[in-house]
């Protein structure tokens, strides 16, 4: 705002006042795109309240002459809701869209803990230590797995049973009639087995082995066991119900979760292909009668926003690549100052103008790396410091070896993250709050799958004298042979 | 007569914007949608140089490169998308020049071209006996010397046989497999990190920033490119 004021005074006697305004809106532009709703209205306030006192006549005074300065002031005050609107909706979107995400993810956590599978055994079990309790005998009960009994799939660690009895429990689960121990023709069984009877159809057969029987007391066991079989089905088919319809919650979380991030995406790839669009269909209708400059700025427009749509697509591949399953990495022994040469080689153009250190110790052992991705994980982090520090802020990449590894880091000179974002820089779509994010927040997220898939890890922290900086650690490899005089050499002709 | 160039492929939309900058520059153009149209037009109009899509609708790419170098050693020149560096490195391997990857600038593909045309028109460099100059490095074949600033530079004789070859091909680059082979024969083809522990000492003794080398270029995932007269 001081150097905005300053430059309007020193431009004050060679343009309108209007045209002053402009360079507060400019500011009022800036500072929307970044900040809240708040600051940006506040801005707002300030500049208009500092384009009267300093740039309308009479000048350091409130009082207005001319009350056409009325719209100017009206016009920036519109300019910074507009803008700090649209930048907020953007904002909370992808945020929305990666917090989604992080439930959905904890929801199929909590779900693999809970397997549908130990509830219903969970269910089982406690029925059959109430039975057990009841009919002062022990009672076991069965699962069936694929419409048919298992004797594995039990309640119980010990089978008080012999093996051989499956086959009652068998006929008594396809059947739903209770069978064994006083029943009918197999009332010398080992074990009176009764079926769990749902609604709809036998989700279990249920033994009971009497500690102490006489005859007598057979018949009343049966009635017993009967209720209490019933009650057990009742609970399992709950259970089993219940399961279905978190299955199917569950599903639809992923659902949604994956439609948000389709939205984030094309929300990303919509816009350049807007620009793209505009400015091409602008030139083909009224070409003839631009002039020259406007010209080459829509043509301008059309490549810069090609390529940025061309990296946001190479990015979503190279991630879907990461997600669909392990990578194969193309690994061979590389001198880490050729892969950090390339990196700094292909982003010549967007590093012009900065100073980039690169202190590589000589005796730095050959990194085991896929160069390829290796050199993307470089300029990812790269692309990453040119995007959150001036134009003008130096860069520093160094390694040291670390034991068997290497571990390189790349530190920049801007203001470094907030904290609280430390966890959540590299995730998938996420864009620092700090910085005028133009990517699609994968540039980090594709970082870390690489060095992850090398056996790495990467971390961010603000550098105690400030600046992010950004560390990995890389396998590495030793020649089997010294390089200055390998064997090569020898079966040369 | 200007040179005669041979467009091989599919999609109607590269091949127009293909046609309207080759012939900006007044080169002949013949034009190819498949495969098969392209060997047969290859075969019939000996063009000087043909651009090769990899992609094409009835037969691989790397198919018409194999075809084509048994008749012809006009230098090929593969459009290839990124991230294939397997297809890039196959297809130098089976005779193609160089390669642009899609999605590429008029200007890099221009200058490609008329490298290529270039290369295949003059002889290897350095042929009467004169030093061969890149930056501030003059190399004396026939003597055997070179000097960096005028200051002679020992080389072990892995790294000049290194130089000697790349030099050979300045200008193109030169896939792993190629630069072993022509280094230390066909029975060491798999040992890619002596090359780049060649290059990397090479860089050392006489690029003057070897983290950001000018002439010895990497070409990653695919190889090396001596590039005598940087653009930049």
């Amino acid at each position: 705002m001081v150097a905005e004021t300053g430059f309007a005074l020193l431009l004050r006697p060679y343009l309108a006042p209007v045209n002053l305004a402009m360079i507060y809106l400019l500011g009022v532009v800036a500072v929307s795109a970044r900040a809240d709703r708040w600051i940006a209205v506040a801005t707002a306030l300030t500049s208009v309240a500092a384009f009267d006192f300093f740039c309308v006549p009479p000048y350091l005074t409130f009082i207005i002459e001319d009350f056409e300065y009325l719209v100017t002031f009206a016009a920036m005050l519109v300019v910074a809701l507009v803008i700090s609107t649209q930048t907020d909706r953007i904002r909370a979107h992808a945020i929305d869209a990666t917090e989604r995400e992080a439930r959905a993810q904890a929801l199929y956590r909590l779900s693999d803990r809970l397997a549908n599978e130990t509830k219903l055994f969970d269910t089982a079990c406690v029925a059959a230590s109430v039975a057990s309790e009841v009919l002062q005998s022990q009672v076991v009960i069965f699962m069936p797995k694929d419409d048919a009994i298992s004797f594995l799939r039990r309640t119980s660690a010990t089978l008080p049973m012999p093996e051989s009895e499956e086959t009652i429990a068998q006929w008594v689960f396809r059947h739903g009639r209770k069978a064994g121990l006083g029943v009918d023709d197999l009332i010398h069984a080992k074990a009176l087995y009764v079926p769990l009877r749902g609604a709809r159809n036998v989700v279990g057969v249920m033994a009971v082995v009497p500690t102490n029987s006489n005859s007598t007391d057979l018949e009343q066991l049966g009635t017993l066991a009967d209720r209490l079989a019933n009650q057990t089905a009742l609970s399992i088919e709950r259970t089993l119900s219940h399961n279905a319809a978190e299955a199917s919650r569950l599903q639809m979380q992923t659902e949604q979760m994956r439609s948000s991030l389709l939205s984030a995406v094309s929300h990303d790839l919509r816009t350049p292909l807007a620009s793209i669009t505009g400015a091409a269909s602008t030139l083909r209708q009224q070409g003839e009668r631009l002039s020259a400059e406007t010209r080459n700025e829509l043509l301008e427009s059309i490549s810069d926003e090609t390529e940025r749509l061309s990296r946001l697509v190479s990015n979503l591949l190279d991630m879907t690549r990461f997600e669909s399953g392990p990578v194969a990495l193309k690994r061979d022994g590389c001198p880490l100052e050729e892969i950090v040469g390339t990196a700094l080689h292909r982003l010549r153009g967007k590093l012009k103008g900065r100073e980039v250190s690169v202190e590589l110790p000589p005796t730095l052992p050959l990194v085991l790396v896929d160069e390829v991705l290796m050199g993307q994980v470089f300029i990812n982090l790269l692309e990453n410091a040119v995007k959150y520090t001036a134009a003008v802020s130096p860069i520093e990449i160094s390694a040291l070896a670390v034991g068997d590894a290497v571990e390189v880091s790349l530190r920049d000179h801007g203001s470094g993250f907030d904290p609280v974002e430390q966890d959540r820089l590299f995730e998938k779509f996420y864009r620092s709050r700090t910085g005028n994010a133009g990517g699609a927040g994968l540039g980090l997220a594709i970082a870390k799958a690489v060095v992850e898939a090398h056996g790495g890890r990467i971390s961010a922290f603000n550098h105690p004298r400030g600046g992010a900086v950004f560390r990995f650690s890389l396998p590495t490899l030793t020649l089997p042979v010294a390089p200055q005089e390998p064997r090569l050499e020898e079966q040369s002709t | 007569m200007k040179p005669l160039i041979l467009v091989i492929e599919d999609d109607p939309q590269i091949r127009r914007f293909l046609r309207v900058n080759l012939t900006a520059e007044d080169y002949r153009l013949v034009e190819a949608e498949t495969a098969e149209q392209g060997i047969n037009e290859a075969t019939a109009r000996q063009p000087d140089l043909i651009l090769l899509d990899l992609g094409l609708p009835d037969k691989d790419g790397l198919e018409v490169i194999g075809k084509v170098r048994e008749f012809s050693q006009a230098p090929i020149l593969v459009l290839s998308a990124r991230g294939q560096e397997g297809d890039k490195v196959a297809a130098l391997d089976l005779g193609a020049d160089d390669y642009v990857a899609k999605p590429f600038a008029v200007g890099e593909l221009m200058a490609r071209v008329r490298a290529a045309l270039r290369r295949s028109s003059t002889m290897a460099v350095g042929q009467a006996g004169e030093a061969i100059r890149f930056g501030n490095v003059a190399v004396d074949l026939d003597k055997r010397v070179v000097t960096v600033a005028g200051e002679d530079v020992h080389l072990t004789p892995n790294e000049y046989r290194m130089l000697q070859v790349l030099l050979k091909h300045a200008g193109k680059v030169l896939t792993h497999r190629q630069l072993l082979n022509e280094v230390w024969g066909p029975n060491q083809v798999e040992q890619a990190q002596y090359l780049r522990v060649y290059v990397a000492q090479l860089r050392r003794k006489l690029e003057s920033d070897p983290a950001r080398p000018k002439h010895f270029q990497t070409e990653p995932g695919v190889g090396y490119r001596l590039v005598l007269e940087p653009a930049d």
